[in-house]
């Protein structure tokens, strides 16, 4: 394992004034991967990233389960409904969400120190 | 039920479903281990709930039926309702045999007999051919005005509405919503008197129905996982099958997380587990999206893991074409929820350490995947510089 540069989510939460969706909304973060493509993520994100998405049905919780993705930021305020917010939190995912949109949210992420 | 209750136009009834077999070690672990379920017979409409999320809504209008999960763009919510409220008749859900009287039985005597039977209405039977209802209603209207002791017939009600026991019960809510009674009595193709039908029985139906339901999908999943008490044993080969079902999206990916965790407790490396389960999900949302139906079946051995994924059609076109990254045949719908992207078959042999494929239109598709348990390390995969 090479050692990696973990950022604690809670750390860049007020930059992008995210609300947490789930009881446990903290996370050690490697880095951060933007896309709707389920398949995309499954492919190109890492484990322990935050991924930021628009959809926000259960599949979402799926593919981050199969992706040991470390948290979830919906995007435009969206937010899914309850039954995907308890199966998150029975598997251990974190779900925000911001009123941002996704580039909005990418940049000041990446100011905050997410990189 | 009771006349106060079913005057109400918004009847509730709530259970809590419990997974059949009681045996702990059958249960998904880190899953709900009860269900709640409700089902609601409102005015116009029904909605059966499952936990926090409504699993099925129809409204009708007018008595002719018209599905509400449809036309706001949610086939998928369509189907329980279909069959719970479609194919199920009165005659499923009505009380039977009717408890009736004749026209000279006094009101006292219909009284006792609702008392003894728990019920709020009883037809009233003339040579086997119903002539009138008295209902709760009528009890208490002969009690404060001092007539409970006269026959049936002088106070009964005579306009009475019958439904036919192969009508739908989407049509009979339809019926209690046009006409306001409280109870239809229910006749055979024969003319027969066969039953009763309340709103409160409607909904006992429903209830029993989706129990049903629970309990054969809890079955299903304790037989799929019977294997589970063994997993650890890691000389042991465990055999994890199920049935995908075309469109199912929300079950999508319990198999690779039941998978996952089977994997994880035999302390295989995450990077491993990792590739399998996307080799899973992706195998399985495949049978979702693009076949009629089909089977997953995951053999984790000390050695390797052996996903197949075994669909009945209706089988790819140009395999190499479907290999190439950015190709795709997904439908809007799944289009929409961020599947399609092409990259479903590219991903599932990126994961594998052996990967075949053979698709034979009108037949299906068969889909073989190995990953490797012992091996060291992993190839580093392309487009994921942080795993190792």
């Amino acid at each position: 394992m090479k050692t990696e540069k973990l950022k604690k989510l809670s750390s860049v939460l007020a930059a992008i004034k995210a609300e947490p969706l789930t009881n446990r909304a903290e996370a050690d973060l490697t880095g951060c991967y933007i896309s709707d493509l389920l398949s995309d993520v499954l492919a190109h994100a890492s484990h322990g990233m935050l991924w930021i998405t628009i959809q926000t049905h259960r599949n979402v919780i799926s593919c981050a389960t199969t992706k040991d993705i470390g948290a979830v930021l919906f995007v435009c305020g969206r937010k899914p409904d309850p039954g995907v917010v308890a199966e998150a939190d029975a598997e251990g995912i974190v779900l925000l969400s911001t009123k941002l949109a996704a580039y909005e949210a990418a940049g000041k992420l990446w100011e905050a120190g997410l990189r | 039920m009771n006349a106060t209750i079913e005057k109400d136009n918004r009847m509730r009834q709530t259970a809590v479903l419990q997974p059949a077999g009681g045996d702990r070690r059958l249960r998904l672990p880190e899953r709900q281990p009860e269900l709640t379920a409700s089902v609601a017979v409102a005015h116009n409409a029904v909605a059966i709930k499952l936990g926090n999320s409504t699993i099925a809504m129809t409204t009708m209008s007018d008595g002719s039926p018209t599905d509400a999960g449809m036309t706001a763009g949610k086939p998928l919510k369509v189907s329980v309702a279909q069959v719970l409220i479609y194919e199920l008749r009165v005659r499923d859900a009505m009380t039977r045999p009717p408890v009736t009287a004749g026209p000279g039985d006094s009101l006292r005597t219909i009284q006792h007999l609702m008392k003894t039977h728990r019920i709020s209405g009883v037809p009233i039977l003339q040579n086997g051919v119903p002539v009138g209802l008295v209902s709760i209603e009528d009890i208490i209207n002969a009690l404060d005005q001092g007539h409970v002791n006269e026959p049936a017939e002088r106070w009964m009600t005579r306009n009475i509405v019958t439904l036919r026991d192969h009508f739908s019960l989407v049509r009979a809510v339809a019926e209690f919503d046009r006409h306001g009674f409280g109870r239809f009595p229910v006749l055979n193709s024969s003319g027969e008197l066969v039953g009763v039908i309340t709103r409160g029985d409607i909904t006992a139906c429903l209830m029993q129905q989706l129990e049903k339901r629970a309990e054969e999908a809890a079955a299903r999943e304790a037989a799929l996982f019977s294997g589970q008490t063994s997993d650890l044993e890691q000389t042991k080969s465990l055999v994890v099958q199920t049935e995908v079902k075309s469109g199912d999206y929300d079950n999508a990916g319990k198999i690779s997380q039941r998978m996952r965790q089977i994997l994880r407790a035999r302390g295989v490396d995450p990077n491993i587990q990792r590739r399998a389960a996307i080799i899973a999900y992706e195998a399985e949302m495949n049978i979702i999206i693009h076949s009629i139906g089909g089977d997953l079946s995951i053999v984790i051995s000390p050695g390797k893991v052996v996903i197949e994924a075994v669909d009945r059609g209706p089988g790819i076109e140009n395999v190499d074409l479907a290999m190439q990254e950015g190709w795709s045949t997904a439908g809007p719908l799944a289009r929409e929820m961020g599947f399609g992207a092409g990259m479903g078959l590219p991903n599932i042999k990126k994961c594998s350490d052996q990967f075949e494929i053979h698709s034979e239109m009108s037949v299906g598709t068969r889909l073989h995947c190995e990953v490797l348990l012992s091996q060291a390390a992993p190839p580093p995969q392309p487009g994921e510089p942080n795993e190792n």
